[in-house]
């Protein structure tokens, strides 16, 4: 990243005074948490993103991986967390090269706390940190601002109260692997079901000394589309034209055509 | 020496010992003084009848007016007091108005004639943060007619002490005695409106001092269209069409 | 600093409602919420005014009690003051215009829809404004989610610019089955609660014929 341009600084900030109001980002209005365990840490997260009070993604993921051992989830500007963990991940992959080593967890969390300090929060994500090194297991969180957390058991974002009266309640200190796993994904669910800015299916990725990361996507997925009524399938002719064409464009190569199929109702 | 009459009579808002209270009977007798209005309900529609009179040869019958409409659906014939019948007739205006305006719907008929008899015991002294409207009772009464889509044709009648019921055929007025017993004997609940306008005229005819003349009644009707005044022309062709009294006793074979 | 301000968007949900030939139906979510917290998932926002009338009025909760007793105030008083005549309709429609509009100044914050039995027969959708301006309708939503459930309504209730294949013609409007109407009122809530976040948790719908009233409560996603 060359740097953030601040071009529009001025002009946005006199349209904001004439009532001109700003873009709604798109935010990952989220819960998201992490508990170690005997034998490593897990993150989990839900996967609603929202703007506003409208649904923007219902399944979006929300845990990124930084190196193959070390992974976060992001709460906050979607953008600013997916652009963050990208960055990191690069810097990361490009340190681990330099030094011949697999990258620790504090090593990730000091590169982003000091950038997210440099941008005073302007860059607004919100982080859990997580990872297994030669040094052992870590959990961390990371604000905004650049305030570092750490704890046995973690959570973030708008229904982070909710996943802490779960954590809280629940936790114990030498969970097995599945006492975790259940546990991270009951905080998660407390959020889904408690939070509105939290919502869809509970992600959850499993780090674990000695063994490759794991992510389950789709790990619980309580909340499925119920089935429709009707079929909103409509007559060709249905839609008024003032005037047809056509017009042809010519295709160097066909393999750019090949796409995937789009998710639409079924023709009964 | 309490019991004499004219000791109680004097506040209208003062009971006599044996419960009465007399200037609001005095009223009665008041519209007892006015020329007689006669009403009549069919299945239909109503019919209502006054017999105007003149005092005075030089007067423009066609300036009394004894009958009113109300609202579209709702028509109003009145003995006694002309200027008393005309506050009730206002008020009866703007509740039917209030009603509309309030509930984009016609008031009902029934509805509108209570809305009048509220307005018959606003007399005497002012109770607190009530307006006092009079300082006597009415010396007026009201026959309601009208049509609404609830009941159809309606008829009521409305006195001094604030009380109405509804009638099938009714008489007010100075020849009120002699019109109602004509109307008891001849009334029949499946008439028709043509049917209706005879006895009307005939029981007015009979109870009328002069002889009766297109000039000397107002008929109105109110039925599914609404209330009309009878015109002119209307009245003189019932008044000539109208059987001798000869035939009177074929009206009376009919009920 | 923030101050306490009594018009928040605690709100009762979403409602819809949809008139046929010779039914109506009023249907709402039972999720009462305040920002992003639930209130209550179990929260009715149809109320049975009596007269065979039912309302939702969608947006400042507190203001939207107050109208229903409001009106049942006022249906009570046309009852003593009219011989118990039943009140229409058409009269609730506007005994509620008259209560909005007499607080002109210092207005309900609700998005009201009235239904019931027209004299003719008919089912019978009204919606209001906060002042008080109204109208009867073929369908109507309100409340949060009614940017995602009117343009629904006016593709599948009134065939809003849609032609017939057949003719070229405008698609004329159909009188709905009631059994269509539900199947849509169902479709339009669980779609609405996949993409608007206070939307959930149960649909309560309310159907009116000439027979009476059917109340039915089906199961919305719960996030």
């Amino acid at each position: 990243m060359a740097g953030l341009s601040f071009d529009n600084y001025r002009r946005n900030k006199s349209l904001e005074a004439s009532g001109v109001l700003p873009p709604k980002t798109t935010s990952t209005g989220t819960t998201i948490v992490g508990c170690k365990f005997n034998g490593g840490v897990i993150l989990s997260a839900d996967t609603r993103a929202t703007a506003g009070m409208v649904v923007a993604d219902k399944n979006c993921l929300k845990l990124h991986r930084l190196a193959p051992n070390i992974w976060c989830a992001g709460a906050g500007t979607a953008s600013d967390n997916d652009k963050v963990t990208e960055l990191e991940s690069s810097q990361l992959e490009i340190h681990s090269q330099w030094t011949g080593r697999a990258p620790r967890v504090v090593t990730a969390l000091t590169h982003l706390k000091q950038h997210l300090f440099k941008y005073q929060g302007h860059v607004g994500a919100y982080l859990i940190i997580a990872g297994v090194d030669v040094t052992g297991s870590h959990l961390f969180s990371l604000h905004a601002h650049g305030s570092t957390d750490v704890g046995p058991y973690l959570a973030l974002g708008s229904g982070s109260m909710a996943a802490l009266s779960v954590l809280e309640s629940k936790w114990k200190e030498d969970l097995t692997k599945e006492e975790a796993m259940e546990l991270c994904s009951e905080a998660i669910m407390a959020g889904v079901f408690n939070d509105l800015a939290s919502g869809s299916n509970v992600d959850l990725c499993v780090i674990e000394k000695g063994k490759p990361s794991r992510l389950h996507r789709g790990y619980k997925q309580p909340n499925q589309r119920l089935q429709k009524q009707r079929n909103y399938n409509f007559d060709i002719g249905t839609t008024s034209y003032f005037e047809a064409g056509s017009e042809v464009f010519y295709i160097s190569k066909q393999s750019d055509l090949e796409t995937s199929a789009m998710e639409v109702d079924q023709v009964s | 020496m309490f019991l004499t009459r004219s000791e109680y009579d004097r506040g209208v808002s003062t009971f006599s010992p044996e419960g009465r209270l007399f200037q609001v009977e005095y009223s009665l007798e008041a519209i007892k003084l006015g020329s007689t209005a006669v009403g009549i309900k069919t299945k239909d529609g109503v019919i209502l009848g006054v017999e105007k009179r003149a005092n005075s040869k030089l007067m423009e019958s066609g300036s009394i007016n004894k009958i009113e409409e109300i609202e579209k659906h709702i028509g109003c014939a009145f003995s006694g007091l002309t200027a008393d019948a005309r506050m009730m007739i206002d008020h009866a205006r703007v509740e039917a108005t209030n009603h509309a305006f309030n509930y984009d719907e016609p008031t009902s008929v029934e509805t509108l004639t209570q809305s009048v008899c509220d307005l018959a015991l606003r007399f005497g002294e002012s109770g607190e943060g009530q307006e006092r409207v009079m300082s006597r009772p009415f010396g007026v009464a009201l026959l309601i007619a009208g049509y609404d889509e609830r009941l159809g044709p309606q008829l009521y009648h409305t006195e001094p002490t604030g009380t109405f019921y509804m009638y099938d055929a009714k008489a007010i007025g100075s020849g009120s005695e002699g019109a109602q017993a004509e109307l008891q004997q001849k009334y029949y609940s499946n008439m028709t409106m043509a049917e209706a306008e005879i006895l009307l005229l005939k029981v007015l005819k009979q109870v009328m001092e002069e002889k009766l003349e297109a000039k000397n009644v107002q008929l109105a009707k109110v039925t599914k269209e609404g209330f009309q005044l009878y015109t002119t022309e209307e009245l003189e062709k019932l008044v000539a069409d109208l059987p001798a009294d000869v035939d009177q006793d074929e009206l009376a074979e009919l009920s | 600093m923030s101050r306490f301000n009594p018009y928040g968007d605690s709100s009762g949900g979403s409602s819809l409602a949809i008139a046929g030939a010779d039914f109506a139906i009023l249907a709402g979510d039972t999720r009462h919420s305040t920002g992003f917290s639930i209130d209550s998932r179990d929260q009715s926002q149809i109320a049975d005014l009596g007269d065979g009338l039912f309302l939702t009025s969608n947006g400042f909760s507190a203001d939207a009690k107050q109208l229903v007793d409001d009106l049942r105030t006022q249906i009570k008083w046309y009852h003593h003051n009219n011989n118990d005549h039943k009140l229409s309709i058409s009269a609730a429609a506007r005994t509620t215009m008259m209560l909005l509009y007499g607080k002109r100044f210092f207005p309900y914050y609700v998005n009201p829809i009235m239904i019931g039995m027209a004299d003719d027969g008919t089912g019978a959708v009204y919606s209001f404004d906060p002042l008080g301006s109204y109208d009867r309708e073929p369908s109507r939503a309100a409340g949060h989610a009614s940017e995602l459930l009117m343009p629904f309504l006016d593709n599948q209730v009134t065939f809003a610019n849609q032609l017939d294949p057949q003719t070229g013609e405008p698609r004329k409007r159909l009188d709905l089955d009631l059994q269509t109407a539900v199947d849509l009122v169902k479709d339009a809530f669980t779609g609405a609660a996949e993409r608007q976040v206070q939307v959930g948790d149960t649909l309560e719908i309310v159907i009116l014929t000439k027979d009476g009233v059917d109340r039915q409560y089906y199961d919305l996603r719960r996030d």
